[in-house]
């Protein structure tokens, strides 16, 4: 017992001060669109096994980080550097066409976010885990000491009963389909869904084939889009903090 | 360090009539069957069996194929003599629609009730996502009968951060007599979509097979592809490979073991082991720019060099971590309430383990000396200094100690790896445009479950005609069956943590 907590002690606190740090400078993150010119030569879009990316005729780029599985072929193969890693944490978005990055110029008249849901300073989280179990293990490490979503009162539940979001984490093929659905059935209002890491979002790399492995959003729509394959547990917490409306997630 | 290329598979094909004979002489003789699957062959001809057998002395391959009758969609089913075939001749059934004469346990494995009767995804040319209103599959579970016995279904939604499954407890009192354990449900279609994806763009696809799994999945694709195409690697790439699976293996371990130590109720190591995982992921990310690693190893060798700066860094890290491994663990070994938890719970005795062909720490707990790594010879543990776990017990503690001993070894091999400079090495080597035509490539890894194999067949046209995968898991499900017979309910979260086993790379 004594010697269990001085093991603890030795390694002080384990949680860092800083909420989303940029990933250190030798990880990949995702893959971000620059303000560098692009040259419309399409290498990108040909390298991308999940055709996440659309060039236009005129150099248009359109990046969807919800089909996006991290496999880092376009970024070496831009010579202009308009595709570019993305090292910061706060890539998750309450629609899901604020995954996909542009370099076409601002808006004016762009809708504003959509206002937070009805789910305020606490979350508590069912996860459903389809096939992705990398993204089930950041879902845990998100609550780890180094993490920590208990201090946002984020908590993983064990029953839909008990539960404000559904976390779905993989490509809810056919077998899934079901299962989801009596879950996501047996949950009281108001709740959530939120699709946890790509294969949640767009069922990449799976989707199109007999299993119906297509996504979250061919069963159940969604209020929250956490992007990566599987998503860095910041990414995680971000989504789940946009999801609350916590200040903290808006940086 | 090698840089031969692997030796090719030797490739026999036999009558159907003698299939089961021919797998039961070769099992007797030390080989254990890595897969057995089917495949079709050129335009109209008959399905064809195929089974890969793996010699554990000399490590050598060899794959036998048994074409089908014509017309006829039944053979006489394998298990009775080579028990480690029986989910190997469900799951021919569920994706070929052939029958296994006489399997003593027929059912499907893989795809159930959520699928329509007559649908072999396989076996068709283009499978289409049947509809939903036919005629779904029969699935019974195996039922116990007597006095006082009844049922306790879990699943396919657990408690926990947990992929789904079906665990069915016949229970008599607390003890199980039976446990049923039913999977599928993550069925993506994996191998027919790998099947028909450009081989060139299949890395990033594998390593999603079971992202827990991501180095194994991508380095048994890699050395598949290698071996069909013949190119050999840079020794500099073999050595960062075998770090980063040795890192995963680190990782994952020290992942279980903290799950075990929760399932214990002995929080303090669970806290220390979750944070250990972390820096283990760490040490990943320094290597690759990925905490899982992806996108790291690919045919042909590494796309990342280690600078010489990352690689003392990591191997300071690998040093002081090791040492604090070793702290946090025994916490968990000296701590006699935890020890007594563990023990004589779950026991797989070893006839079983061989007869069923337990893979991983889950087979070298229970005397099964078989680790890819020594057994195949590869490079580079050929030249390095280490022996392979092992013990004979069975039980859970025993699986513990094999992980903990694993990790141990893990931290050695690193070291030893990153001991040199490695920068200035080629890491990459030039792939041929096209495979080779009616060529076989076998990628066999020992991934932290234990035996990983990823199958590549090509047609006539260089095309991909099969492309299998086979989970460690798909042997060790069964270990977890048998472990759990005759325990209490309450071991069996402490029996299935210390086996650890994927659902996905079961799944497909
Ligand atoms: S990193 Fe993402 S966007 Fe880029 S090629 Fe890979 S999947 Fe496509
Ligand atoms: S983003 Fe880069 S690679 Fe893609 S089309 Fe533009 S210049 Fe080419």
């Amino acid at each position: 017992m004594i010697r269990t907590l001085i093991q603890l002690a030795k390694g002080g606190l384990a949680t860092p001060a800083e909420l989303f740090p940029d990933l250190p400078e030798y990880s990949r993150g995702l893959p971000m669109v620059t303000d560098a010119r692009c040259s419309g030569c399409g290498d990108c879009a040909e390298a991308c096994p999940t055709s996440a990316i659309r060039i236009g005729a005129a150099g248009e780029v359109a990046l969807d980080r919800g089909r996006c599985i991290a496999c880092d072929a376009c970024t070496g193969t831009c010579s202009t550097g308009t595709l570019a890693a993305d090292r910061r944490t706060r890539v998750a978005a309450l629609r899901r066409e604020d995954l996909v990055l542009t370099n076409a110029p601002k808006r004016i008249a762009d809708t504003p976010p959509p206002a937070p849901g009805p789910l305020r300073r606490s979350l508590h989280i069912r996860e459903v885990s389809t096939g992705d179990n990398a993204t089930d293990l950041e879902i845990g490490a998100s609550t780890n000491p180094i993490f920590d979503g208990g201090r946002f009162g984020i908590h993983v539940v064990a029953s839909p009963r008990h539960a404000d979001a559904l976390a779905v984490s993989g490509p809810v093929a056919r077998a899934m389909r079901e299962p989801l659905l009596r879950c996501y059935d047996a949950m009281a209002d108001p709740r959530i869904v939120i699709a946890v890491g790509a294969a949640a979002i767009s069922g990449v790399p799976w989707e199109g084939g007999y299993a119906d492995a297509n996504g979250v959003e061919a069963v159940l729509p969604a209020n929250a889009f956490i992007p990566g394959s599987p998503p860095h547990p910041w990414y995680i917490l971000h989504g789940l903090l946009l999801a609350m409306g916590h200040p903290a997630a808006r940086g | 360090m090698s840089d031969e290329s692997m030796p090719a598979i030797e490739r026999k094909t036999y009558p159907i009539d003698h299939l089961a004979n021919k797998l039961a002489t070769g099992i007797g003789a030390g080989r254990r069957l890595g897969l057995m699957t089917a495949r079709k062959s050129g335009d109209g001809d008959p399905l064809v069996l195929v089974a890969l057998l793996i010699d554990l002395v000399t490590g050598g391959l060899r794959l036998i194929e048994a074409p089908m009758r014509p017309g006829d969609n039944t053979y006489s089913s394998v298990t009775a003599r080579v028990p480690q075939a029986h989910w190997f001749e469900r799951s021919i059934r569920d994706f070929f629609g052939l029958t296994p004469a006489g399997h003593p346990r027929l059912k499907s494995v893989l795809l159930h009730e959520a699928w329509p009767q007559g649908f072999y995804p396989l076996a068709a040319t283009s499978p289409q996502a049947p509809l939903r209103d036919t005629q779904a599959r029969a699935y019974d579970f195996l039922q116990v009968k007597g006095e006082g016995v009844y049922e306790i279904p879990v699943g396919p939604i657990h408690a926990g951060i947990i992929e789904p499954g079906h665990f069915r407890f016949s229970c008599l009192g607390e003890t199980i007599q039976n446990l049923e354990i039913r999977l599928g449900y993550q069925h993506r279609g994996i191998e027919e979509r790998l099947q028909r994806t450009p081989w060139r763009r299949i890395p990033p696809f594998a390593e999603a097979i079971s992202g827990d799994t991501t180095v194994g999945n991508a380095l048994a694709h890699a050395l598949a592809i290698e071996q069909l195409t013949g190119v050999a690697v840079p020794p500099a790439a073999a050595a960062l490979r075998a770090a980063a699976l040795e890192i995963e293996r680190i990782a994952s371990h020290i992942g279980d073991l903290g799950g075990l130590a929760g399932d214990i109720g002995f929080l303090g190591p669970a806290a220390l082991f979750a944070r250990q995982r972390g820096r283990a992921l760490g040490l990943g990310e320094r290597l690759t720019g990925s905490r899982f690693q992806s996108a790291f190893i690919r045919p042909g060798g590494v796309t990342r060099p280690l600078s010489e700066e990352m690689r003392r860094s990591i191997l300071a890290d690998v040093i002081a971590f090791a040492a604090d491994f070793d702290e946090a663990r025994r916490l968990l070994t000296d701590e006699p309430g935890a020890v007594e938890r563990m023990e004589n719970v779950g026991v797989v005795r070893p006839s079983l383990a061989r007869d069923f062909g337990l893979v991983g720490p889950a087979g070298r707990a229970s005397g099964q000396g078989y680790d890819v790594r020594a057994a195949l010879r590869q490079p580079p543990y050929d030249v390095l200094d280490w022996t392979p776990a092992g013990s004979e017990t069975g039980d859970v503690l025993a699986r513990a100690m094999i992980r903990i001993q694993e990790v141990a070894t893990s931290f050695d091999l690193l070291h030893q790896l990153l001991s040199t400079p490695l920068v200035d090495f080629e890491i990459m080597t030039t792939l041929p445009d096209t495979l080779p035509a009616n060529a076989v490539g076998a990628g066999v890894v020992e991934a932290w479950r234990g035996e990983l194999i990823h199958l590549a067949i090509t047609d006539a046209n260089g095309g991909l005609l099969r492309y299998a995968v086979k989970d460690p898991s798909f042997n060790n499900w069964t270990g977890l069956a048998i472990a759990a017979r005759l325990e209490l309910v309450a071991d069996f979260p402490l029996c299935n943590k210390s086996f650890g086993l994927s659902y996905s790379g079961n799944d497909l």
